[in-house]
C-alpha cells in the first residue's frame, strides 16, 4: 500500500514537473522546481531526525510545501487554461471591447496576530497532572503564494496563541482573499509510550484518564495507518506528529485597517479530534495594505500652473503624482532630493477633474482644472500641459488613479505603515517545561559539585563563583531547591541522557512521566506522602454514570 | 441552559409548589431527579448544554404530586425550599428534596 503511494505521489511530481515545462512559465517553474526539492529534503530530514521538535519542525515544513506546491499547480493550471483560451478565443466579437481598467497592485501585511484560547476548567482541576501541549502554526494564504508562521507551543498557561511574525504579500489586488488556517499536532508525552512493548502501551492508553486516553488511542491509531497490523508507537520513521486543520478564515479588503481588529474563525475540528484546542473561535490582527499608487507617483511632467487671480501668468512646476495628492515642485530634481514642492493639490475621491478649453487663454487649448471643495469654497486649480500626447497621458493617470481609489476605498484614505518583517529567527531549542525543577535533580551521594556543575552548564561562563545560597546545599544535598528562578536557560535536556534520578515535583505542572528506578529513594517524606494522596483525591476521573433516584 | 462567557443569559423561572403525599411511611413528591455535580452530564437528555451539570427531572409519576402541581418531565431544579440545586451533588439534591419536616 505504501509502495503504491509512493509510485502515484512521484507520478504526481512528474506530471507536475511537465506542466511546468510545458507552459514555458520559468518563474512558477522555478518556484515549484524549489518547493519539490524542499519537499523531498523534509521527507528525508523527518525519516532521519530523531528529537520530537525537529519532527515538528520538519512536518510543518513539509505541510507547507505540500500546500505551496497544490497552489501552484493551481495557478498552472490557470494560466493554462487562459493560454488555450487565448489561442482558441479569435473571434471578431471577442476582440470588441478595449482591455478594461485594472486596478493597480499593492502590499498587503499581516502582523500581531494573536487567537485566544478559553481552557474548560477541567483542564486545571482534576486532570492528573497531565499537562497537554500543542504545537500550532499558521498558514496564510493570498493568491498562489503561501506563507507560515513559526510553530509555537501551547499549553495551558497561555490563554492566547500570540504570533509574532509579520507576513508580508506583496503583488495583491484590491480583490484579494487572504485565507488564514490554523494547523495544529498534540504533543504526547512521548516518555509513557516510546518503547513500551505493545500489550503495555494499550494497558497504558485504556489506563490513562478518559480524554487523554482518547486522544493517545487516536493518535496511536493515525501514527499506525490503516489500524491493523502492529501498534506504530510514535516514532519518527513512522511520519512523525499529525497536523491537523483547526480553523480556518478568510479575510479580504473590508477588513483591513490601521488597526487591530478581531474576526471570527470557523472552527474545523470538533473535540474527538486528538488535536483540538479549547479555541474561544476569533482571531485578533493587523491587516494594512498598502496599494502601489499611494507609494510610488504614478505620473510626473512639466506643468504650467496658472496662479491664484493672475489669469496670465503661469508658473512652470514640475508636477509628480503620487497618493492623494499632486506635488508640483520648482524643479525635477527637487522631487527626488526631498525638497518642500512649491504647494500640493489634493486629489481625492471628491475632486473633480476636467480636460477642457480656457476662453481667454489664446492658442493654450490643453488645460486640466482640478476642483476640490474646502468646506464652502470650492478651490480649482488650472494646469497646463506641453502637449496633447500630454494631456492625455495626465488624464489617463488621474483616471487610473481614481478608479484605484474606488477599489482600494479605505486604503487609499491614508498611508498605512508596513513595517518590513524581521528576518525569520531559526527554531530555538525548545525548553521542556522551563523550570528548574525539571532541569535539575540532585542525588544525596552527590557532592556540591554535580550542583555547581549543572548550572555551569546552563549558564555557559556565567557562574564563576558559586553563588551564596549554595550553602545551603552543603547540609541538606537532597533538596532540590532552586532559588534563583532567573536560571532557566533552555537545555537541550532532550539530547542528553539524564545522569541522575528524576526531580521530585509535586505542584499541578506534569511529572516528567520517565520515572527512573532510583528516584524515590532522596525525596523528604513529606513531599512523598503527599503525593500518592493527592493523587488519590484528584484520580477519580471524570463521572461516567448519570444516576436518577425518585424522591 | 448554557453560559457562554460573556453572553447575556436568559432564562425563565417558574415556581412550582408541590404537597407531599403520604404514601406509607414516605412523604413521595412523584418524580425523579437525574444529574449533580458528580454525574456525567453528557448523558443527561434534558439538558441544551451537555455540560450542564444541574438537577433535572427525569419522570414524573403519573396522578402524582409533581404533575398534579404542574411540574413536567426535562425541568430543570433551580431551588428547593430555598436550597440551591445548581450545583449540588446528586446525593445531595436526594436529599433536599426528602427532607421529613418539609411538607411542601
Amino acid at each position: 500500500m505504501q509502495d503504491r503511494l509512493h509510485i502515484l505521489e512521484d507520478l504526481n511530481m512528474l506530471y507536475i514537473r511537465q506542466m511546468a515545462l510545458s507552459l514555458e512559465d520559468t518563474e512558477l517553474q522555478r518556484k515549484l522546481d524549489h518547493e519539490i526539492r524542499m519537499r523531498e529534503g523534509a521527507c528525508k530530514l523527518l525519516a532521519a531526525c530523531s528529537q520530537r521538535e525537529q519532527a515538528l519542525e520538519a512536518t510543518k515544513s513539509l505541510l507547507v510545501c505540500n500546500s505551496r506546491i497544490l497552489s501552484y499547480m493551481g495557478e498552472l493550471q490557470r494560466r493554462k487554461e487562459a493560454q488555450v483560451l487565448r489561442k482558441t478565443g479569435r473571434r471578431p466579437s471577442d476582440s470588441g471591447p478595449p482591455a478594461e481598467r485594472s486596478p493597480c497592485r499593492g502590499r498587503v501585511c499581516i502582523s500581531d496576530l494573536r487567537i485566544p484560547l478559553m481552557w474548560k476548567d477541567t483542564e486545571y482541576f482534576k486532570n492528573k497532572g497531565d499537562l497537554h501541549r500543542w504545537a500550532v502554526f499558521l498558514l496564510l494564504q493570498l493568491g498562489e503564494h503561501i506563507q507560515d508562521t513559526e510553530m509555537i507551543l501551547v499549553d495551558r498557561t497561555l490563554t492566547d496563541i500570540s504570533f509574532q511574525n509579520n507576513v508580508l504579500f506583496t503583488e495583491a489586488g484590491p480583490d484579494f482573499e487572504l485565507r488564514l488556517e490554523l494547523y495544529g499536532a498534540c504533543l504526547e508525552e512521548e516518555g509513557a509510550l516510546a518503547g513500551a512493548p505493545k500489550r503495555l502501551a494499550t494497558k497504558l492508553s485504556s489506563s490513562l484518564g478518559r480524554s487523554s486516553g482518547r486522544r493517545v488511542r487516536a493518535s496511536l491509531e493515525s501514527a499506525s495507518g490503516s489500524g491493523s497490523g502492529p501498534i506504530l508507537l510514535p516514532t519518527p520513521a513512522v511520519g512523525g506528529p499529525r497536523y491537523h486543520l483547526l480553523a480556518h478564515t478568510t479575510l479580504t479588503l473590508a477588513a483591513v485597517q490601521d488597526g487591530f481588529r478581531t474576526h471570527d474563525l470557523t472552527l474545523a475540528s470538533h473535540e474527538e479530534n486528538p488535536a483540538w484546542l479549547p479555541l474561544y473561535g476569533s482571531v485578533c490582527c493587523r491587516l494594512v495594505a498598502q496599494p502601489l499608487c499611494m507609494t510610488q507617483p504614478t505620473a510626473s511632467g512639466t506643468l504650467r500652473v496658472q496662479q491664484a487671480g493672475e489669469l496670465q501668468d503661469w508658473a512652470r512646476v514640475h508636477g509628480v503624482l503620487k497618493g492623494t495628492s499632486l506635488f508640483c515642485y520648482r524643479q525635477p530634481e527637487d522631487a527626488d532630493t526631498g525638497e518642500e514642492p512649491l504647494f500640493t493639490i489634493a486629489i481625492n475621491k471628491e475632486t473633480r477633474v476636467r480636460a477642457g478649453e480656457l476662453d481667454q487663454a489664446a492658442g493654450r487649448p490643453l488645460t486640466l482644472s482640478i476642483s476640490n471643495r474646502y468646506g464652502e469654497d470650492e478651490v480649482t486649480h488650472t494646469l497646463q500641459t506641453e502637449s496633447r500626447g500630454a494631456l492625455h497621458s495626465w488624464m489617463e493617470a488621474l483616471w487610473q488613479l481614481f478608479f484605484d481609489m474606488s477599489q482600494w476605498k479605505q486604503c487609499c484614505d491614508e498611508i498605512m505603515k508596513i513595517e518590513t518583517p524581521a528576518p525569520r529567527k531559526p527554531p530555538q531549542v525548545l525548553a521542556k517545561q522551563g523550570s528548574l525543577y525539571h532541569e535539575m535533580a540532585i542525588e544525596p551521594l552527590d557532592d556540591i559539585a554535580a550542583v555547581t556543575d549543572i548550572l555551569a552548564q546552563r549558564e555557559g561562563t556565567r557562574l564563576e563563583t558559586p553563588p551564596p545560597w549554595l550553602a545551603m546545599f552543603t547540609e541538606q544535598p537532597a533538596l532540590p531547591n532552586p532559588c534563583s528562578p532567573a536560571l532557566v536557560a533552555p537545555a537541550p535536556a532532550r539530547t542528553h541522557p539524564m545522569p541522575w534520578g528524576r526531580p521530585r515535583t509535586f505542584s499541578l505542572d506534569a511529572v516528567p512521566p520517565d520515572h527512573s528506578p532510583g528516584a524515590s529513594r532522596s525525596v523528604a517524606p513529606l513531599p512523598q506522602q503527599r503525593s500518592p494522596r493527592s493523587r488519590g483525591l484528584f484520580s477519580k476521573g471524570p463521572p461516567r454514570t448519570w444516576l436518577q433516584s425518585p424522591v | 441552559m448554557s453560559y457562554v462567557p460573556g453572553q447575556p443569559v436568559t432564562a425563565v423561572v417558574q415556581r412550582v409548589e408541590i404537597h407531599k403525599l403520604r404514601q406509607g411511611e414516605n412523604l413521595i413528591l412523584g418524580f425523579s431527579i437525574g444529574g449533580g455535580i458528580d454525574q456525567d452530564p453528557s448523558q443527561n437528555p434534558f439538558s441544551e448544554d451537555k455540560t450542564d451539570k444541574g438537577i433535572y427531572v427525569t419522570r414524573v409519576s403519573e396522578g402524582g404530586p409533581a404533575e398534579i402541581a404542574g411540574l413536567q418531565i426535562g425541568d430543570k431544579i433551580m431551588q428547593v425550599n430555598g436550597w440551591d440545586m445548581t450545583m449540588v451533588t446528586h446525593d445531595q439534591a436526594r436529599k433536599r428534596l426528602t427532607k421529613r419536616s418539609e411538607e411542601v
